[in-house]
């Protein structure tokens, strides 16, 4: 079997004294979409800020295709392959929909066009915002535009905090879609309390309580089994 | 009364052009840095330097000395300023006045504690609502007012002064697009630097030139950035000419008041508006 | 846990003030105990509230004139003066703490600064024709029974033991629930008020209380040299009373007492051996910040060999 594409092994995390990750493990293999679930508190946040860089693990390792993360600038994170998307579904607000766009795209160079048109692909909609201030787009419309900006460049995977926390049942549809066109062309680890899109998209399902990955999912008939899954929350 | 208003603006002008650099520092690096007034007292003598030893006139003496100061500031940056990135802010303040300090007693040194009057260096008056004026003093009302278009437009239009904005409003997201914010806000730490020497150069005629003229500005630059809010150009822009305002109104009235009625302002704003640092 | 000032920390620190008489004259050791008074006003927003104060100078200056005023125009009798400048300079943090108390970080250091200002040019202009001016205004107090303090032993005397008073009070109160609750807000001031605490009145008290603290050592300068000047409100000061709590360690009060100690010593000798002694400063100032965060007291405590013993501890 080749080599995972992200290893987080044995990670403990703190802030300051208080622990929140303890001896997390986890896999991510090419082009697999793999969902954390867990009540709030349980460290799922954390995890995704670990692997990107934006804390430094208190021990333990973070891999990506074998190259040891941990001590790298999230921004140096960002370039090798690794995308975080922000849980609060922050744009930048001042600047409009391209220029967002075009901050994304600034570092690795790639054409606007193409950019611009992949994201106009994935969510057709969004081409009538481009030159509007990214500040008036709905919470759902930022959620899609927050993924146009990470698909810049073509990363090897992206890291989403709750892409669906507080949108509405039609707009997590759009989501949802959007994210079924993505399965398999990408890596994508994810982290997400809407269960039923968990059992509907996820290759694996890792299931954290209190900083430690409490089980992980692995058939189809185990994800599939919401109930199973509420139950272990 | 006309006479009070111009030297309102010009006031505004210069404390526009000294402030905006440490509006925008202190929004992005979120330092509280009290070395910008010694970066202003460094042009000024430069200025001096750049009139007197080289014998330049005054245009490109002004130049010569931003230009000069700049090294300094990028030093300053390299070994003080990022090093104080995410610490606790009082250390920010400390270090930071500490390199005041440290370059106020170099300045005495090598110049002496002994004012430097400089002359006007136009030395031509213009006639405005039956009012002669020194042309001087209404270009740095024009130059204040170029400035914060140019910069205006440097934050619209320019890739960089996008990433400014948008490091601005959330840092963490602009790192996670593979982007060394850190790398522009110190180019906005250079430009803010050399406003601040330019401020010094431009001041220098109207003041005199001395050691502690930088403690003079320290605490109304920093009331100008409070008022007008961190990191917003417009803000910036509209608070350094209304305190400009005060300190000319005040003056005309109760003379050595003027800039404690700045303090004043900026007091009662900070009770309305708390800051979000 | 008691807050009682321990013997062995009454002789510790009569002592070494005491040891400091061979070299320096009465009046000049009395400075030195007088500041460190100050530090520890500084030090109870600083170190245990967790605020930076860049003018804390306005208190002293508050007390300074304040006692002077008072003898001047009321009553010459030294007590009643000191009394009345500690009033004076609480009623002045009293006064501007509701406004102060609500900011933190920079503004809180810049507010300070501010009123510092206003306070510096109240005396200096305002009302000059009151204050004397940039010339200051002699004081003199007369003899209490047969207290002169113009006795430079018996002022010594007293204010080591005025220093003994501030460090029991100091001590009582950071070890109350009070204090403990000023460490609680300087770590997480939301957490404290989900608790339910009102921050804003231990905040305002805090403030008050080290304001009078700084009103006392300003009145005692008054008292030991007979004459104030605006240079006792001036806020480039301020500066002088950040290091000495910085080079002796913050949030400890034998921490404040050598960093009072130390500083008062560099200030006296270096000028004579260093001309450029503000660089100096300076060029500490940085290195304290960069290297040596927790001052000479934060170091030696950490030294397991020389650990002051704590109330409770066994042995």
């Amino acid at each position: 079997m080749s080599e995972p594409l992200l290893t987080v092994d044995a990670v403990d995390a703190a802030y300051g004294s208080a622990s929140v990750l303890h001896k997390v493990s986890l896999r991510v293999d090419s082009g697999e979409m793999v969902f954390i679930a867990g009540r709030n508190g349980a460290g799922k946040t954390t995890l995704l800020k670990t692997i990107a860089g934006f804390m430094p693990p208190a021990a333990g390792t973070v891999r990506l295709e074998g190259k040891d993360l941990r001590g790298i600038r999230p921004e140096k994170v960002a370039r090798l392959g690794v995308r975080y998307v922000f849980q609060d579904k922050r744009v930048f607000s001042k600047l409009t929909v391209r220029e967002n766009l075009e901050l994304a795209a600034h570092p690795s160079g790639e054409r606007m066009s193409d950019v611009v048109a992949r994201m106009v692909s994935i969510y057709p909609a969004m081409e009538k915002f481009l030159d509007s201030k990214a500040g008036g787009l709905s919470g759902g419309q930022r959620q899609i535009l927050l993924i146009g900006r990470a698909l810049t460049g073509n990363p090897k995977i992206l890291l989403v905090d709750e892409p669906t926390e507080g949108l509405a049942a039609g707009v997590i549809d759009d989501i949802f879609r959007l994210l079924s066109e993505m399965k398999g062309r990408l890596s994508m680890l994810i982290v997400e309390q809407n269960l039923p899109v968990v059992a509907r998209l996820a290759d694996r399902v890792y299931v954290m309580k209190e900083g430690k990955i409490f089980q992980e999912l692995v058939t189809r008939a185990e994800i599939e089994e919401t109930g199973a899954l509420e139950r272990n929350l | 009364m006309i006479t009070t208003l111009v030297y309102g603006f010009t006031i505004g002008g210069i404390l526009y052009i000294l402030s905006i650099g440490l509006s925008l520092t202190f929004g992005s690096m979120r330092i509280v840095n009290f070395a910008h007034a010694l970066i202003y007292t460094t042009g000024a003598y430069f200025l001096v330097v750049a009139l007197r030893t080289l014998g330049l006139g005054f245009l490109p003496a002004a130049a010569v000395a931003t230009a000069a100061v700049l090294p300094i500031a990028a030093v300053i940056e390299r070994y003080v300023i990022r090093r104080l990135y995410g610490e606790s802010l009082d250390y920010a303040i400390i270090a930071t006045y500490a390199v005041l300090l440290i370059g106020v007693d170099l300045i005495k040194w090598v110049f002496g504690a002994t004012p430097i009057p400089l002359s006007d260096p136009i030395g031509r008056d213009v006639g405005l609502f039956g009012i002669s004026f020194p042309l001087y003093r209404l270009l740095i009302i024009a130059l204040a007012i170029a400035i914060h278009g140019a910069l205006y437009l440097f934050f619209k239009r320019t890739v960089v002064g996008k990433i400014v904005v948008a490091g601005l409003e959330d840092k963490d997201a602009v790192r996670s697009l593979g982007i060394d914010v850190d790398r522009y806000f110190a180019i906005v730490f250079l430009i803010g630097s050399g406003l601040a020497a330019l401020g010094g150069v431009l001041y220098a005629p109207i003041t005199s030139v001395h050691p502690y003229m930088g403690f003079q500005v320290l605490l109304i630059s920093f009331a100008v950035v409070i008022v007008g809010g961190m990191g917003s150009l417009h803000g910036t822009f509209l608070a350094s000419f209304a305190l400009g305002m005060v300190i000319s109104i005040t003056g005309r009235f109760w003379g050595p008041a003027a800039e404690t009625m700045v303090y004043v302002v900026m007091a009662v704003v900070l009770v309305f508006k708390p800051l979000d640092v | 846990m008691t807050g009682k000032l321990r013997r062995i920390d009454i002789l510790l620190i009569a002592g070494a003030f005491l040891l400091l008489l061979p070299f320096l004259k009465f009046q000049r050791s009395t400075d030195y105990i007088i500041f460190c008074i100050f530090v520890l006003s500084f030090d109870l927003i600083y170190g245990y509230m967790g605020r930076l104060s860049f003018g804390h100078m306005l208190f002293l200056g508050a007390g300074a004139y304040g006692a002077t005023l008072f003898a001047e125009h009321v009553s010459p009798n030294p007590f009643l003066s000191v009394l009345f400048a500690i009033v004076a300079a609480a009623a002045v943090g009293a006064l501007l703490g509701p406004v102060v108390v609500r900011t933190t970080g920079a503004a809180f250091a810049l507010i300070n600064l501010a009123f510092n200002q206003v306070g510096h040019f109240l005396v200096l202009i305002a009302f000059a024709r009151y204050t004397g001016g940039e010339d200051g205004m002699s004081a003199v107090f007369s003899k209490v029974g047969i207290l002169d303090f113009q006795d430079k032993r018996l002022m010594f005397g007293f204010c080591l033991a005025c220093l003994l008073l501030t460090c029991w009070g100091m001590k009582r109160l950071t070890r109350s629930p009070f204090g403990i609750l000023l460490r609680m807000i300087k770590e997480n001031e939301t957490r404290v008020k989900f608790l339910g605490y009102d921050t804003f009145r231990y905040k305002w008290a805090a403030y008050t209380i080290s304001a009078g603290v700084a009103g006392f050592s300003g009145a005692l300068s008054i008292l030991n040299y007979g004459y104030v000047t605006p240079s006792f409100i001036d806020t480039n000061r301020n500066v002088e009373v950040i290091f000495a709590s910085l080079i002796g360690g913050a949030g400890s009060i034998y921490g404040s007492l050598v960093g009072g100690v130390v500083f008062m010593g560099i200030s006296n000798y270096l000028p004579t051996y260093i001309h450029r002694w503000e660089m100096f400063l300076g060029f500490g100032l940085l290195l304290l910040v960069f290297r040596f965060r927790t001052g000479i007291w934060g170091a030696l405590s950490a030294l397991e060999v020389f650990r002051p013993r704590r109330e409770g501890e066994g042995g």
